[in-house]
C-alpha cells in the first residue's frame, strides 16, 4: 500500500512528488523507511524461533504419546527387553471375551464392546436432545433464554467427572434400583449412559448451535416466503443444510464419551466378565439384561486395574495396549471430523 | 408477530409447528431442571458436612471425622503449577499460529495436532505421564509428575484461546504499530497481547476450572496420598487433590464416613466452580463492554 493518491488532496500537480516507476519503484519499496537496530532485529528473529518451538513441542507431544504408549502396548505381543512375562497373539487379545489375568487370559473384547455400548447409548440420548436444544437456542429462544441456556451448558460442561460420578453413585443408582428394579442393584450401562449423555450434551449443543447460527439467513427467509411454518423451515431446510456440521458435533461428542473414565467407573459396576454374566442370566428380557448388567469399558478397566499391576508384566502391557487403542480412536475421530469439514467446504 | 401469510399452511403443518415449539421449550426447561436438581442435590447432601472443621482438619485413613485441608491446598497448588508450565508454551504456540504460521500447510498441521491433543482422553494423558514422569524420570507419584502431566491437558486449551484472541485484534491496530516502525515482536508484545489479554485471561480461568476438576490424570501421577506436613510446597511429595480424594474415598471403602466426606468434597468443588464461572462471566462482560 504505497502512496495516497494525490488527486484526493486536490493539490496542484506541480507540488506532487514524482512517483517512482518501474525498477525504481521496486527498489524503493524494498528499501525500508528506516532500519531497526541490530538488537531489535535479533530479538525479532529469536522470538520467531521461540514461538515456533512452542508449536513444535505440541507436535512432538502427539508423537511422544503415540511412541510411549506403543512401546509399552506392543510389549504384550512381542518379546521386548524389559518383559518379564509371556507374549500373546493379537487374536488372544482382540478377539477373545475371556478376561482372567490370573489365568493368563487377556481378551479385551468385553471392554471394547462395553465402550462402544455405553458410548452408543449415550449418543442415542445426547445427539437428538442436543441438536434439538441447539435449534431452540439458535432459532426459537428469545435473547434472555439464549443467554440462560448458554449459562446452563457452560455449567454442565464445567462440572468435574468425579462429581457426576458421585451424583450417580449416591443419587441415581439408589433411585433407579428402588423405583424400577425392586432393589436389585442398578449399576450398568443404563445409568452410565444417562450420566455420560449429560456430560457430552454441552459439546454437541455448543457446536450444533454454531452450525445453525452460521447458516445464511436467506435460507430462513426463503422458506418462510414460500409459506412454510417455522418448523417446516427448520426440518426441511435448516437441518439438511447444517447436516455435515451436526455430524461433526456428534462425532466430537462421541470422542468425549469414549474417553470418559472416572464418572463411568463409579457407576458401571466394573465387571470384566459382563458378557458371560449376561448370557447366563435368563430372568429378564435381553434389553433389560444389557442395560443393568454390571459391566466394564476400556477406560474403567484401566482405572480399576492399572494400579495393581507391575510394570513389564503381560497384564500391565495389555492395559497399555488398551490405552493405545483409545488414543488411536481419538486420532481417527479427529481425522473423521477433518474429512467432514472438508466435504463441507467442497 | 409475523406478518400474515398470503395463504395459511395446512392444518397439520401448523399443528406440528405449535407442538414442536412447545416441545422445544419443554426440552430447554428440562435441561435447566437437570442442572438445578444436580447442583441442588450435591449442595444439599454436602451441607451437613460443610463446617469449618471439615475444611481445616487433616484427612483420616481409617477413622471417621477426617477433613480435607491438605486436599484443598494440593488442588490449588497443582492447578497453579500446571498453569505456570502450560501458559508460556500455550501462549507461544498460540502466537505462532495467529501471527507467524500463515495460512498454509504448516498451520493446518499444527491445528490438527492441537485438536488431537485437546481431544485426547485424560486417561491416555495419565498413561503417558505415568510412563514418562512417574517411571522413566523416576519422579514417582508426586506433585511434579502431576503438575507436568496436568499441563498437557491445559496446553491445547490455552493455545486455542490465545490464537482466537489474537485473531480478534483489529488489523488497523497492528498496522498502525508497524507504521510507527515497530518490529513484529514489539507489535505482538505491546499491541496485540495487551488487547487480547482479557480474552486469554478468560480462557485461563476456564482452563483452571478444568484442571481443578481433573481426576484421572492425577490418580496416576500425583497419587492418592498426601503429605502429613501442611502446607507442603515440596514438589517431590504425593499430592492428592479434592477430586482424587472424592473418588478415592468412595472406591477404597475403608473410611466409615466415606459417603459424608465425598458429599462434602463434592459440595466444596461445586462452590469453587460456581465462583470460577461467575469470574468468567465478569471477564466476558468486560470484553464485550470494550468492543462495543
Amino acid at each position: 500500500m504505497p502512496h495516497a493518491p494525490d488527486t484526493l488532496l486536490d493539490l496542484p500537480s506541480s507540488t506532487t512528488q514524482t512517483v517512482p516507476e518501474g525498477p525504481a519503484l521496486e527498489a524503493a519499496s524494498r528499501e525500508p523507511a528506516f532500519r531497526h537496530s541490530r538488537a531489535q532485529r535479533l530479538a525479532d528473529r529469536w522470538a520467531h524461533l521461540v514461538f515456533l518451538a512452542c508449536g513444535l513441542l505440541v507436535v512432538a507431544l502427539i508423537g511422544g504419546i503415540l511412541y510411549f504408549l506403543a512401546a509399552r502396548g506392543v510389549g504384550a505381543f512381542i518379546p521386548l527387553a524389559g518383559n518379564t512375562d509371556k507374549v500373546l497373539t493379537l487374536r488372544e487379545v482382540f478377539l477373545s471375551t475371556n478376561w482372567d489375568p490370573n489365568a493368563g487370559k487377556f481378551g479385551i473384547l468385553p471392554f471394547i464392546a462395553g465402550s462402544l455400548t455405553v458410548t452408543g447409548l449415550a449418543l442415542l440420548i445426547a445427539a437428538p436432545t442436543g441438536i434439538l436444544a441447539s435449534i431452540f437456542i439458535a432459532k426459537i429462544a428469545p435473547n434472555w433464554m439464549k443467554t440462560l441456556m448458554r449459562q446452563v451448558m457452560d455449567l454442565l460442561v464445567g462440572i468435574p467427572s468425579v462429581v457426576y460420578g458421585i451424583f450417580g453413585l449416591m443419587v441415581v443408582l439408589p433411585w433407579v434400583s428402588g423405583k424400577w428394579l425392586s432393589d436389585s442393584p442398578a449399576a450398568g450401562f443404563a445409568v452410565s449412559a444417562a450420566i455420560l449423555a449429560v456430560m457430552i450434551v454441552p459439546t454437541i449443543v455448543s457446536l450444533a448451535t454454531d452450525a445453525f447460527e452460521s447458516l445464511p439467513l436467506s435460507l430462513d427467509e426463503g422458506s418462510q416466503a414460500l409459506g412454510s411454518t417455522r418448523w417446516q423451515a427448520i426440518w426441511h431446510v435448516l437441518i439438511p443444510a447444517a447436516r455435515a456440521r451436526l455430524l461433526t458435533a456428534t462425532v466430537l461428542g462421541l470422542g468425549r464419551a469414549i474417553g470418559e473414565a472416572m464418572a463411568i467407573q463409579m457407576v458401571i459396576g466394573n465387571n470384566p466378565q459382563w458378557i458371560a454374566l449376561m448370557r447366563q442370566s435368563t430372568d429378564q428380557t435381553p434389553v433389560l439384561r444389557l442395560l443393568f448388567t454390571p459391566a466394564a469399558t476400556l477406560t474403567t478397566e484401566l482405572v480399576q486395574e492399572l494400579p495393581n499391576t507391575a510394570a513389564g508384566s503381560t497384564w500391565n502391557n495389555v492395559l497399555f495396549a488398551m490405552g493405545l487403542l483409545l488414543y488411536l480412536m481419538t486420532m481417527l475421530i479427529i481425522l473423521a471430523t477433518r474429512r467432514l469439514s472438508q466435504r463441507r467446504e467442497a | 408477530m409475523p406478518a400474515p401469510l398470503p395463504f395459511r399452511p395446512r392444518r397439520f403443518a401448523r399443528l406440528t409447528d405449535q407442538v414442536m415449539r412447545v416441545g422445544l421449550w419443554g426440552l430447554a426447561a428440562a435441561f435447566i431442571a437437570v442442572l438445578l436438581v444436580f447442583v441442588g442435590v450435591i449442595l444439599k447432601q454436602g451441607w451437613p458436612v460443610l463446617h469449618l472443621g471439615f475444611l481445616t482438619r487433616m484427612p483420616e485413613t481409617l477413622d471417621a471425622g477426617g477433613g480435607i485441608k491438605p486436599e484443598i491446598f494440593n488442588s490449588l497448588y497443582l492447578v497453579a503449577l500446571s498453569l505456570a508450565i502450560a501458559l508460556p508454551i500455550g501462549l507461544g504456540a498460540g502466537i505462532y499460529m495467529a501471527e507467524y504460521a500463515g495460512q498454509g500447510r504448516a498451520l493446518r498441521f499444527l491445528r490438527l495436532c492441537i485438536e488431537t491433543l485437546a481431544a485426547t482422553p485424560s486417561i491416555v494423558l495419565a498413561l503417558f505421564g505415568m510412563i514418562v514422569f512417574v517411571q522413566m524420570m523416576g519422579w514417582s507419584f508426586s506433585i511434579r509428575s502431576g503438575a507436568v502431566t496436568l499441563a498437557l491437558l491445559n496446553i491445547p486449551v490455552i493455545t486455542r484461546v490465545t490464537e482466537v484472541s489474537l485473531l480478534g485484534v483489529p488489523r488497523e491496530l497492528m498496522e498502525a504499530s508497524y507504521g510507527l516502525g515497530a518490529t513484529k515482536l514489539q507489535t505482538i508484545l505491546k499491541v496485540a497481547l495487551p488487547y487480547a489479554a482479557t480474552g486469554i485471561l478468560t480462557g485461563l480461568v476456564l482452563t483452571a476450572g478444568r484442571a481443578f476438576g481433573e481426576s484421572a490424570i492425577l490418580v496416576f501421577t500425583a497419587g492418592t496420598n498426601t503429605s502429613q506436613v501442611f502446607p507442603d510446597f515440596r514438589l517431590t511429595v504425593p499430592g492428592e487433590t479434592l477430586s482424587v480424594h472424592l473418588w478415592y474415598v468412595t472406591s477404597d471403602g475403608t473410611l466409615p464416613d466415606a459417603r459424608e466426606i465425598a458429599a462434602g468434597t463434592a459440595a466444596v468443588m461445586i462452590v469453587v466452580l460456581l465462583a470460577l464461572n461467575l469470574l468468567v462471566r465478569f471477564l466476558d462482560r468486560a470484553i464485550r463492554r470494550r468492543t462495543r
